[in-house]
This record gives structure tokens, C-alpha cells and sequence, in this order.
């Protein structure tokens, strides 16, 4: 399984994970419909996000490994 | 005598409990629909580490006897307030720790399983100096996969005017006062700037939160699809408190927040003005004071350091975030600096005018502090002596009020530009007309400088 692989396999597993557990609690106040929406969407964006920090020292080790193998093309 | 038992009229949305008094004490109902709720709350830890940690308001349950209802499964005595303070008083930095607090108390909730099933700013107040949460009943079990119900209200309530505040003017939370709810999303998402859409987080959680509003407005969502993990809950509160975090206030030089610098004051006027009021503060040993016009609040400090709970009103709101900046850099218990038109104090709100109490509601005190403020009122604002004294007696029992002759620059200054129609600005037309409500009990001139303090008894 290569890298991207990996994160794409566990941005899934997130968004799946967030996506689980059903259950409704009791509300007196109009919690919105776009306002749960809106909180799921940010969810997977932070979700993403903090994907993205965890790995990111493998992505920039992954970019500069094509950039330099570019560069020695160009050479 | 006993008194009858009345609910408080701003307490009725939640059916978990409400609030009413007796005897002049505040009281909770807790209702049988929250028994697992209150249950949990008080024996999670929840209870102990949020009233430790000065977050929540202490209370003790009292007898049972004393509920209005059947419905009742506890009533609690919470532990009183001094003054109850509504956000369209609030300057900037007090907005936004009762935003951060309401953040701090969601996240500690879901520490122990519970979650905050509102997020109304109305909720938190100040209490010897620092911000609590007084609603005992916004806590509910958490079910660990739904979105935070409140997480519209708190953009409603905290988010969206703070950032009115800090990206357009430092007035716009008088918008609070027409919308009892928190300033609608659409109507922020259209105040702040454009260039706001283009930065993150206010892009999230207003401007594309206004669409998505919009775009699911009166449509209902299958429960399956309100689902959310609780590292993501947790992520959804970080991010509103970055957000929050973010949110700054530059202070300007504003009208009255140099006075003290721009005043015609000599040292030694100063000095003798600080030590009149003393004496008078010792003569007539108030509970509670308000000094209206406080400015930056030195003079609320003289009551505020001998132990009186002293509340420092301005109009200005660079005065009162000055002011209240200072009360937090000296842990302060005694000073709270709010903001206060007294032209058009606070209004009554809410359902009936009843659910936020107006500004007069909330007296009367036991004594008012009115310095340097009477040639505000009687000059630029045209009020009559007599409509000032009738006013302040409805306010006080003791008034230390101090008269500005005409002859004074500070006068001078303010009918600089306009015509002088008033020939009834005189001392002895003051006295006169004062003297039909309160009773003089001495009058001092301050040394070096041509103003009197009074010290006023009400007649009533």
C-alpha cells in the first residue's frame, strides 16, 4: 500500500467514524438544520486538516523527493 | 410578611426547571424531565469541578416544600448575583471571555459526558469580578453522535457580533437589543466586510453557515444523517474557540476615555474630590453602588476598595474597555464597568417587555455616584433639573452628585457650539430643584476649582 493510499484510507475511516453512532438527544432550543449540516461538513474539514498535519512531514518529504528527482532530470 | 412566590419573567424556554423568588430569594425549580440530567451533573463531578474552577454558579438545595409546581424533583438556591448584566452592556474583552468561558464550560462538559444544550450569552454574569455560567440546567447527557445542538446559537450570541465588533464597529452589539436571540447569520454574513469570505474560519462558520441556513431551511434531516464522532464534536469546538481567540479590539483614542488627561482638574482638586467621596461613602455605608458616568472608574475604586460591590457605568465604550481591563489586570472582585447610555438606558426586552429587565428595573440601589455628569445631562442632552432629580430618586437612597457652574471649561466646552438657552443653570436653581426630592446633607466645594459635591438623602 503506498502513501496515498494510506491517507486516503484513513480520511475515509474519519469521515465513516463521524458518520456513526445514531442517536438524538432532547432540545429546546431550534438547533437548525443547516447549523447540524454545516458542523458535519466542518467536521470532515477538520477532519482533513488534521490528516493532513499528522502527515504532513511524509508529504513534504514525498514532494521534495519529486521535486529533487525533477531537478536532477533538468541536470 | 411573606411575600408570594413569583416565576422570573425571563425564565420560561427551558422545560427542565425555572426560576422564581421568594422573599426576595432567587430560587430554581428543577423539574422531574431533568432529574437524570441534574443527577448526573452533581455526581459526575461536573458540578465540582465547574463551581471549583469558578465556571459555574454555586447553589444549595433547599427544601422541596417550596416548589411551585408538582412537576418539581428539586429547588436549588443559587448563590446571588449582584448585578444581572446583559451583553448589549458588555465591552468588547467582556464579550469575548463570556464567549471563551461558554466554550471552556462546553469542553469541560464533554469531559464528563455531558454537553451544553445552550449557548445564550444571557446566561453568563459577573460575579466577584469574574464571569460565571447561572443556568445549572444547560447541561444535558451527552449522546456522543449529534452535532452540539447550541452550536447556532453560539454563533448567534457570541461569534457573529464579536466579530461585528471588531470588523465593522464597537457598537454593533446594540444590535443585541432587537434581536433577543443573537444577531440572525444572514444579517451578520451581509455586515462584515467581503474580504471576511475569504478567511476560514468566519468563511465556515458564518458566511457558508448563512447558506447552509438558507439551503435547508424548514427541511427536516433523517436522524442517520445528524451524525458526528466525538473527536470531530471536539474539533468543532477548538475551531469556534480559535476563531473566538482571534477576535481582537485595537482601543482608539476615543471622546472620554482620555478625560482624566484632558480634564481641567489640578492635582490637588483631584485629590480632594477622592477624599470627599470617601467621607461620603462612610457616611452613607451603601450595600451597592452605582456611579454613573464612571469614566475609567477611579472613583467607583474609592467604594470598590472598601468592600462595596460597585457598579462603574459608561457610555463610552473605550472607557469601559479600559476600565474593565484594569479590573482583570488587578483581580478586581468589587468593580463591574458596563456600558450605559443614561439618555436611553437598557430597555425591557423579550416576551411581554418582560424577559430582560430594563435598566431601571434593576434598582433601586442603595447609592449613586452622578460626578462631572450633570452638565452632560442638563446641557447636552436638555433634561431639566427636576426630570434628573425625580429620575435619580427613583434609583437611589443616597445620590453624591456633583455640580458643574457654567463658568467651568468642561461647560464651556460643551456650549462651544451650540446657543446658550439655559438660564436655569445655576446653582441655586440645582439645589432648588434637587432639594424637592432628596434632602442636602452636605455640600463641599472641591478646593482649587469652582465645583460643589453633594451628598443627597432620597425623601422617599
Amino acid at each position: 500500500m503506498n502513501k496515498t493510499e494510506r491517507i486516503s484510507r484513513i480520511l475515509l475511516l474519519f469521515v465513516v467514524g463521524i458518520m456513526a453512532f445514531p442517536k438524538c438527544i432532547f432540545a429546546y432550543i431550534d438547533p437548525g438544520t443547516g447549523s447540524y449540516i454545516i458542523q458535519i461538513m466542518i467536521a470532515v474539514f477538520i477532519g482533513i486538516s488534521f490528516a493532513v498535519r499528522v502527515y504532513w512531514k511524509k508529504i513534504k518529504a514525498f514532494l521534495s523527493g519529486v521535486f529533487k528527482k525533477n531537478s536532477g532530470d533538468e541536470n | 410578611m411573606k411575600t408570594k412566590a413569583e416565576k422570573v419573567a425571563g425564565s420560561f424556554r427551558d422545560p427542565s426547571g425555572f426560576l422564581f423568588k421568594k422573599n426576595d430569594i432567587l430560587y430554581r425549580q428543577v423539574n422531574e424531565a431533568y432529574r437524570e440530567n441534574y443527577d448526573y451533573l452533581m455526581n459526575s463531578g461536573l458540578y465540582e469541578r465547574l463551581t471549583e474552577s469558578g465556571c459555574l454558579v454555586k447553589h444549595e438545595e433547599v427544601n422541596l416544600s417550596l416548589a411551585l409546581s408538582p412537576s418539581a424533583y428539586k429547588v436549588i438556591r443559587p448563590e446571588p448575583v449582584a448585578f444581572i448584566s446583559y451583553p448589549y452592556e458588555w465591552c468588547f474583552s467582556q464579550f469575548r471571555d463570556a464567549a471563551l468561558l461558554t466554550l471552556k464550560i462546553q469542553k469541560t462538559a464533554l469531559e464528563f459526558g455531558m454537553s451544553l444544550k445552550d449557548a445564550s450569552a444571557y446566561n453568563i454574569q459577573f460575579h466577584y469580578g469574574h464571569q460565571v455560567l447561572i443556568d445549572t440546567l444547560s447541561f444535558e447527557r451527552e449522546i456522543e453522535c449529534v452535532p452540539w445542538v447550541a452550536y447556532r446559537q453560539y454563533c448567534q450570541h457570541f461569534l457573529g457580533p464579536l466579530l461585528l465588533m471588531a470588523y465593522r464597529d464597537i457598537r454593533m452589539n446594540q444590535l443585541l437589543k432587537l434581536f433577543i436571540d443573537g444577531i440572525p447569520l444572514d444579517l451578520t454574513s451581509r455586515l462584515l466586510p467581503a474580504y471576511t469570505r475569504f478567511l476560514p474560519a468566519i468563511s465556515l462558520h458564518i458566511h457558508i453557515h448563512t447558506m447552509s441556513q438558507k439551503r435547508y431551511a424548514d427541511k427536516a434531516v433523517r436522524k442517520d444523517k445528524k451524525r458526528i464522532g466525538r473527536n470531530a464534536l471536539l474539533g468543532i469546538i477548538t475551531s469556534l474557540e480559535n476563531a473566538t481567540r482571534k477576535i481582537r479590539y485595537r482601543l482608539e483614542k476615543s471622546e472620554w476615555g482620555e478625560y482624566y488627561e484632558d480634564t481641567n482638574y489640578s492635582r490637588a482638586a483631584f485629590e480632594h474630590k477622592k477624599r470627599i467621596i470617601a467621607e461620603f461613602i462612610e457616611k452613607a455605608r451603601p450595600e451597592l453602588v452605582w456611579d454613573l458616568g464612571a469614566n475609567l472608574g477611579i472613583f467607583s475604586r474609592i467604594a470598590g476598595d472598601l468592600g462595596i460591590r460597585t457598579i462603574s457605568f459608561d457610555i463610552d465604550p473605550q472607557a469601559v474597555e479600559k476600565n474593565y481591563r484594569k479590573c482583570v489586570s488587578d483581580k478586581e472582585r468589587n468593580i463591574l464597568p458596563l456600558l450605559l447610555d443614561l439618555t436611553n438606558p437598557s430597555p425591557s426586552i423579550g416576551w411581554e417587555n418582560k424577559e430582560r429587565m430594563s435598566f431601571l428595573d434593576r434598582g433601586p440601589v442603595s447609592m449613586i455616584f452622578a460626578l462631572a455628569l450633570i452638565h452632560h445631562l442638563a446641557i447636552s442632552n436638555n433634561l431639566p433639573f427636576a426630570r434628573i432629580a425625580e429620575s435619580f430618586q427613583k434609583l437611589c437612597r443616597s445620590l453624591a452628585i456633583e455640580f458643574v457652574p457654567k463658568k467651568d471649561s468642561q461647560v464651556q466646552r460643551l456650549l462651544a457650539t451650540r446657543e446658550d438657552i439655559f438660564d436655569q443653570y445655576t446653582q441655586s436653581n440645582f439645589e432648588k430643584e434637587f432639594g424637592r426630592y432628596f434632602l442636602i446633607h452636605e455640600q463641599v466645594a472641591i478646593q482649587d476649582s469652582n465645583r460643589i459635591l453633594y451628598l443627597m438623602q432620597s425623601r422617599t
